[in-house]
């Protein structure tokens, strides 16, 4: 088995309307990175990170999960590899009306038998697991609450202890961070960062700003319009590359 | 226009741009100069003269009718619910038309009531006198003809002595053999639940069935529909713009015929009764459960369903966790809102047919029988007023 966890070939993303968003994509990533991919808006983050787990169908291209071809895999196969790729969103996407710890279980559903569903049924040692991963991100006593009471930054970490209960070789993160305010930012960000170190989960990151970036990524890859126009570690981005990224016109600014 | 360039080019152009917003006003146009404002006025007038004419508003029927009503809202207070089955002494003594005496009758101990005379014509006045019935009670005085109906003669109360007399006028019946007798009340009897009371009783069981029915119907066609009624569903299928368009329209028009105007329709169709009613709710149900719950299937958010297919979830496991949890809730609380609707409409359908309380209703007031009539509406009012409380909190619940 190589070092590679995820494999990215010429990835090209059209969307009907004739958007490139993804234009000849290739990358790899080496178990245990913390890739943080930045960007403009509308530079293809989202894009790029949901062509991996295929919730958005690439153009062109190969997508390769731990050797396995993503492009090419049947429904079955489909589930399998999303099941070892957790994901976490901007809008935290938690099923608002349910409690916390039913979107907690849900992250575990590739593994269930899917009848189980139709009597909302998850064995105990389950819920058990659902505990321990709420306790990871420090709210066990939220468990019962319904999801859309929690503040912004609780439900993120609700986002990512879903995540974990796929016990994920691979996280996803999509501007996890966008929707709160920079105390939280760190806060959830720590969370990931703990889980990359501690589990040896790879995860990569699409964040806005670069302070944040260099903070947490161990790489960097950065996107314009669809291409990669960086790809290193997060000291070599210097005065000329950033505005190389973000455009002549901005200015660096420090996330506290 | 900018408020600059009205006062640049001055004038009536000016005047009209000035005359909507407080900001382009043009300097010295005060409200009371503007001609729109006599105008509408004048409209405003017109209206209501002939708003006033033609639904005939005669606010001195209010008066003039008041005595009409007075029984009905005395019998509010006192409606027909409860019954006293009270214990009573009697007496009789014949009295025969046609020239016929009736054989005398052997004394017996107890009471007894006497006539001032045994024979005789419609018309006479009679004096009937009874003796050995309890002091200080009242009781009726009643004439049963030949065949035992009865009118009421006279009230008449004991005295210390437990007597009492009273004249009365021989009325005009059929047959010949009457029979002249006292009812003397000695106590007061149980008190139960008068026959008004359960007539009354099992027409609100078949209203709120009724409702119950008509729900039932509704939501069981609603919930089909009201997916080809969801734009996020039906844009991405082929056709599917004109299948919701479609869906929209039905619902519209169905929804703005009023129910009453479908339970007669109904009745012609199926006939008197609550079926027709039934019928009418439940098409009424239909449309207006399909439009609210088509807009619920629209309001889904997408982001909760895409994190449960990344999470390598089936379909059924995303339908179950993704959608069920976003629309279930607001279709029982759309339900029960409905049911709400029908139990109240339920009551007035029968009024047209449609079977239920109302049915009664109407018959009670055609009739003048208030308190019957204050029975039910009492009935309707508590009921449906239990039924509103329950459903809120029922709906609390889920939402
Ligand atoms: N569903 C879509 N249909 C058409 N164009 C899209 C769609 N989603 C995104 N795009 C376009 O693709 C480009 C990349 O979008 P996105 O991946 O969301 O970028 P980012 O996440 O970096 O903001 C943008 O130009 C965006 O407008
Ligand atoms: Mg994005």
């Amino acid at each position: 088995m190589d070092s590679a966890i995820l494999r990215i070939e010429h990835l090209t993303k059209v969307y009907p309307d004739g958007t490139r968003a993804l234009d000849d994509v290739s990358f790899e990533v080496a178990r245990g990175e913390f890739l943080v991919i930045i960007g403009l808006s509308g530079s293809g983050k989202s894009t790029l990170l949901r062509c991996i787990n295929r919730l958005i169908e690439p153009t062109g291209g190969a997508v390769a999960f731990r050797g396995r071809d993503v492009v090419a895999a049947s429904r079955h196969e489909l589930r399998e590899i999303r099941r070892e790729i957790g994901m976490v969103f901007q809008q935290f996407n938690l099923v608002r009306r349910a409690s916390v710890l039913t979107n907690v279980l849900t992250g575990r559903l590739g593994y269930v038998p899917p009848p189980w569903a139709l009597a909302n049924y998850f064995p105990p040692a389950l819920v058990d697991r659902a505990f321990g991963s709420l306790e990871r991100v420090g709210i066990p006593d939220k468990a019962y609450a319904r999801a859309d009471t929690l503040s912004g930054g609780q439900q993120q970490r609700v986002g990512i202890a879903r995540a974990l209960m796929q016990d994920p070789a691979l996280i996803l993160a999509d501007e996890p961070v966008a929707s709160l305010d920079p105390a939280m930012s760190h806060s959830v960000l720590r969370y990931i960062e703990e889980l990359n170190r501690t589990d040896g989960i790879t995860v990569i990151c699409s964040l806005h700003f670069l302070s944040l970036a260099r903070r947490y990524g161990t790489r960097i890859l950065a996107l314009k319009a669809g291409r990669i126009v960086f790809d290193g570690l997060p000291a070599e981005i210097d005065e000329r590359r950033f505005k190389d990224i973000y455009g002549e016109e901005a200015v660096e600014v420090e996330i506290s | 226009m900018t408020p600059s360039a009205a006062r640049a080019r001055g004038g009536p152009a000016g005047a009209v741009a000035s005359a909507p917003g407080g900001l382009r006003r043009r300097r010295g146009a005060v409200w009371y100069r503007s001609w729109r404002l006599y105008a509408g006025a004048a409209v405003a007038v017109a209206v209501y003269v002939y708003g006033w004419q033609v639904t005939q508003i005669r606010l001195g029927e209010l008066w003039r009718g008041a005595y009409l009503i007075a029984p009905f809202a005395s019998a509010l207070a006192s409606p027909d619910v409860f019954v006293r089955d009270n214990p009573t002494v009697r007496a009789a003594a014949p009295f025969y038309y046609g020239g016929e005496s009736p054989p005398a009758a052997p004394a017996a101990p107890g009471p007894a009531l006497r006539l001032s005379r045994a024979a005789g014509a419609i018309g006479d006045r009679v004096t009937a006198t009874g003796a050995g019935f309890p002091p200080d009670r009242s009781g009726v005085l009643w004439w049963e003809n030949q065949i035992g109906q009865r009118q009421r003669l006279a009230a008449v109360t004991t005295d210390r002595a437990g007597r009492f007399s009273a004249t009365f006028t021989a009325p005009e019946v059929q047959g010949t053999h009457n029979l002249v007798s006292v009812e003397i009340v000695t106590g007061a009897g149980p008190l139960r639940l008068s026959p008004t009371f359960f007539v009354v009783l099992s027409r609100m069981v078949e209203t709120v069935f009724l409702a119950l029915m008509g729900t039932t119907m509704g939501v069981v066609f609603a919930v089909p529909c009201s997916f080809l009624g969801a734009k996020n569903l039906t844009g991405h299928i082929p056709g599917g713009r004109g299948v919701y368009a479609l869906t929209r329209t039905v619902f519209n028009i169905t929804r703005s015929i009023e129910a009453l105007v479908l339970a007669i329709i109904f009745t012609v169709w199926v006939g008197l009764g609550p079926f027709a009613g039934v019928l009418a709710l439940g098409v009424h149900s239909i449309a207006s459960l399909g439009k609210l719950y088509s807009e619920a299937i629209e309001s889904i958010e997408t982001g909760p369903i895409e994190a449960i297919v990344a999470t390598g979830a089936s379909t059924l496991q995303v339908v179950r966790y993704g959608v069920v949890p976003q629309i279930v809730p607001q279709f029982i609380a759309f339900t029960i809102y409905r049911w709400d609707i029908n139990v109240r409409f339920s009551t007035v359908i029968g009024f047209v047919g449609g079977g239920g309380i109302g049915f009664v209703l109407q018959q009670y007031i055609n009739l003048l029988q208030w308190r019957q009539a204050a029975t039910a509406l009492w009935m309707i009012a508590i009921v449906v007023a239990a039924l509103d409380y329950a459903s809120a909190v029922v709906r609390e619940r889920v939402v």
